[in-house]
């Protein structure tokens, strides 16, 4: 009988290990999404890497050498970005973007932007942007 | 007219279908089962498929903007090719494709089944089930021939079912989609990749006709071992193709991004490759019979969960996914498979299993389970990866994504277990190996493996997982080579025909070490182009020079143009060696635009033996330049590496044995 349960009880605990490995790297290496409206009000300044999403605020860039000044919003509250780092090809005015970086309760500061395809061979940011359009039309 | 004929062929291979699932049931229960009673459905089913295909293509050839997937897919200044390609472009269009070529799959399987084989039957039977399901999503809700019956602004506004009714046609299509018609690897990447995804349907089914029969032994898998291999080396290759398409047209500078997209054809790949292995383990010894029917209910369902994912706009963000129609059907599908297979796996698998115990975990089979629990771990971490942003929104907490550190820091001891099991696998006995017997044949690839090693550190390398895969690489790729040293011993012939005999003699043995050297170099290639990248962000004006990792790049002067279905807007650029003097290459990085959004900047590389050197434009070029470089070392072996593993696969299922050894094995069977 013993023996029988360690059949199972072995396999089942190294699952368990794996799985708790697995789940400990995940939460290491999450990025959390937000809007202009919720980096204002919900979220705290802090050295983590977050994504924030919205449309570029038509007018408000600028760049200084290698670096680029841009405003996003959500269609309610605008938030200034600081980017440093390869602006993807498809950037434009009045565009949706994602980028990735840290807020300091101020502004946002970004190394990475992002133009990624989804399956619809559309930018992905587009169809983010249309879903938080959406979500606020909805609220 | 189009429309209504394809339309009706959709609800005749429905129809076609149903006849198909009864038909074959009945006369798999039957006192004496007549396999040709299931002939006409098939290839009705074949037929109105194949019409149903022909019809949309002839739509989209022939500019017919009444139906609105034509309007949406295609213009009338699409080239041809990409309005042929067109017809899988989107969600409807593909499903036809899908639905020609499992109905293709059900034609070649129903040719393999006997008069009275039972087995056979059911499982053309579970086969009509899954064509059942896909016929009938193409008849309702991603019907292709939808038409338009009323215009909004010039595009089409209101749609209709029935092809019948008084339709309208805008004056020209929206065109196909930029990102697909931006390079003709977009236009056979998803047909490779379904004949993978669908392929998969043939070993499902034997495995459920198998549990529903109650067989025991290992007929469903012998039956089903070409599919398996088939439908794997096409999902290898789809799946390198669109590897090779982000490289070439995305501009980011990558090939695979741990994209929820990507993750959907790797999990059942994975899964696949481990179902592959541990088959070979039942075909041998007996052993793992459950557990190869779990693998192949998983590798199915894993199809299913591909297709949700990328299809259902789940990725996007999960409130999409109540947005489109196909979603809640493909996730009812999904739970449909899953639990009723695994229902009938806990009913009826002991029927089909029996499990002779391991003699020693030191032999091939022991090999086997390593690579079986490497593999199978890593598709759980690429499942959780891929499904925990998606769970945790819809429990409606925060949106998040998963960085590729997750998968990176999996991937590198995943990568080291396989290879050593790749390296000591093959050359280790089955039931118990004797370190005398294995040793020998690892020891000389073990010091080549470590030469190389040195080497790489010797010219400058020095990232410890890059110099890591390349010992193991090599290892893996000199201890096949020493086996076959060993094997030709026992061969007559001159060495070219020597080997081309003894490749033959066994070819799944030696397709599996094929494609086991293609994934040693494909390994490599990655440790080197990731590993040791470089990456750099160039301005240059106009006649200026810069020099980047060991090359002068000149800026000669923008180019734009237009072409018939897109604007060109380009920078002639030279690429010249370190001296600024010998010229290597020109280079033309561009940004398409096509009649619709998004404009596509498709980088320009100049492939060398040792490295590619890439460039992308990062604005719009004019009297100076803003350039994305970068340096990836040994991109030429990675696309190598991997269609050598396809290779493998191909030739473990087609290379002909001698037709002496086919005999001579034929009357062991018989005996």
């Amino acid at each position: 009988m013993i023996r029988r349960y360690w059949k199972f009880l072995v396999p089942a605990v190294l699952l368990l290990g794996v799985i708790a490995v697995l789940l400990v790297n995940l939460s290491n290496n999450l990025v959390y999404f937000h809007t202009p409206t919720e980096l204002h009000h919900e979220v705290a300044p802090s050295a983590d890497r977050l994504r924030l999403g919205g449309q570029v605020v038509a007018g408000t860039v600028t760049t200084e050498g290698n670096t680029l000044f841009l405003t996003v919003t959500d269609g309610r509250e605008t938030l200034d970005v600081i980017h440093s780092g390869v602006v993807p090809q498809l950037f434009d005015e009045g565009q949706g973007v994602i980028v990735e970086g840290t807020w300091d309760g101020s502004k946002f500061h970004s190394d990475t932007m992002l133009i990624r395809h989804d399956e619809q061979y559309r930018t992905e940011d587009n169809e983010i942007y249309d879903t938080i359009n959406h979500e606020l039309e909805e609220s | 007219m189009t429309a209504t004929i394809g339309l009706l062929a959709i609800l005749l291979a429905t129809a076609a279908s149903l006849v198909l699932i009864v038909r074959a049931w009945r006369q798999a229960t039957a006192a004496e089962p007549d396999a040709s009673r299931v002939r006409t459905p098939v290839l009705v089913m074949l037929s109105s498929a194949a019409v149903a295909f022909l019809m949309l293509e002839a739509a989209i050839i022939n500019d017919n903007f009444s139906l609105s997937y034509v309007s949406a897919n295609s213009s009338t200044t699409t080239p041809l090719i990409f309005k042929l390609a067109g017809a899988w472009a989107a969600l409807e269009g593909s499903i036809v494709l899908w639905g020609l070529v499992l109905a293709l799959l059900v034609y070649f399987v129903s040719r393999s089944v006997l008069t009275n084989d039972r087995l056979g039957l059911t499982a053309i039977a579970v086969m009509g089930v899954v064509s059942l399901f896909w016929f009938g999503l193409m008849a309702t809700v991603a019907n292709p021939f939808e038409v338009c019956t009323e215009l909004v602004g010039g595009a089409c506004g209101q749609t209709s079912w029935l092809p019948f009714v008084h339709t309208v046609a805008p004056i020209d299509g929206i065109g196909a989609n930029p990102l697909l018609q931006n390079h003709i690897l977009m236009a056979i990447h998803p047909p490779m990749l379904y004949i993978g995804y669908v392929g998969f349907t043939a070993p499902f089914a034997f495995a459920i006709a198998a549990m529903i029969r109650g067989e025991q032994g290992s007929v469903w898998l012998e039956r089903t071992r070409r599919w398996s291999v088939i439908a794997w080396a096409f999902l290898g290759f789809g799946m390198l193709l669109g590897a090779w398409w982000s490289y070439e047209v995305l501009g980011w500078g990558g090939y695979w991004g741990w994209d929820p997209v990507e993750n959907a054809a790797l999990l059942p790949f994975l899964v696949a490759t481990a179902f592959i292995h541990s088959a070979v383990v039942q075909r041998r010894r007996g052993m793992l019979q459950a557990w190869n029917l779990i693998l192949v209910i998983a590798t199915f369902s894993l199809t299913i969960v591909g297709t949700f994912l990328t299809r259902s706009g789940t990725i996007i963000s999960v409130h999409s996914f109540t947005q489109s129609e196909v979603g809640p059907i493909l996730l009812g599908f999904l739970l449909v498979v899953v639990i009723s297979s695994l229902a009938l796996f806990a009913w009826r698998s002991h029927l089909v299993s029996s499990a002779p115990r391991l003699d020693s975990i030191a032999s091939r089979e022991g090999v086997f389970l390593l690579n079986n629990l490497v593999l199978t771990v890593f598709a759980l971490a690429v499942m959780m990866g891929t499904m925990y942003p998606v769970i945790l929104e819809a429990m409606g907490r925060a949106r998040v994504s998963v960085s590729a550190p997750y998968y990176n820091r999996v991937t590198i001891p995943v990568a080291f277990l396989l290879l050593l099991a790749m390296g000591i696998g093959p050359v280790t006995p089955y039931r118990l190996a004797r370190p005398a017997i294995v040793w020998p044949r690892i020891a000389t690839p073990i010091v080549v493996g470590l030469v190389a090693g040195a080497f790489a550190v010797l010219i400058g390398v020095h990232s410890i997982p890059v110099v890591l895969l390349v010992v193991l690489g090599v290892f893996v790729i000199a201890t096949i080579a020493g086996e076959l040293v060993r094997q030709l011993a026992k061969v007559e012939g001159s060495r070219p025909v020597a080997i081309g005999r003894l490749l033959r003699r066994d070819p799944g043995y030696w397709g599996g070490q094929i494609s086991h050297i293609g994934v040693a170099v494909l390994a490599i290639a990655i440790a080197a182009s990731s590993g040791l990248a470089l990456r750099e962000q160039v301005n240059l004006a106009k006649g200026e020079s810069a020099t980047v990792g060991g090359y002068c790049l000149v800026y000669v002067g923008p180019n734009s143009r237009t072409e018939p279905n897109r604007q060109v807007i380009g920078a002639v650029l030279s690429l010249r060696g370190a001296d600024c003097e010998r010229e290597i290459g020109t280079l033309e990085p561009v940004f398409n635009s096509y009649a619709r959004p998004p404009a596509v900047a498709t980088p320009s590389v100049h492939t060398g033996l040792t490295e590619d050197f890439f460039v992308a434009l990062a604005d719009v070029p004019g009297d100076d330049v803003s350039l994305k470089v970068m340096i990836f070392p040994l991109m030429w072996l990675l696309w190598t590496g991997g269609m050598i593993a396809v290779a493998g696969g191909i030739w473990a299922v087609y290379a002909r044995k001698p037709e002496r050894l086919r005999r001579a094995q034929k009357v062991e069977v018989d005996a």
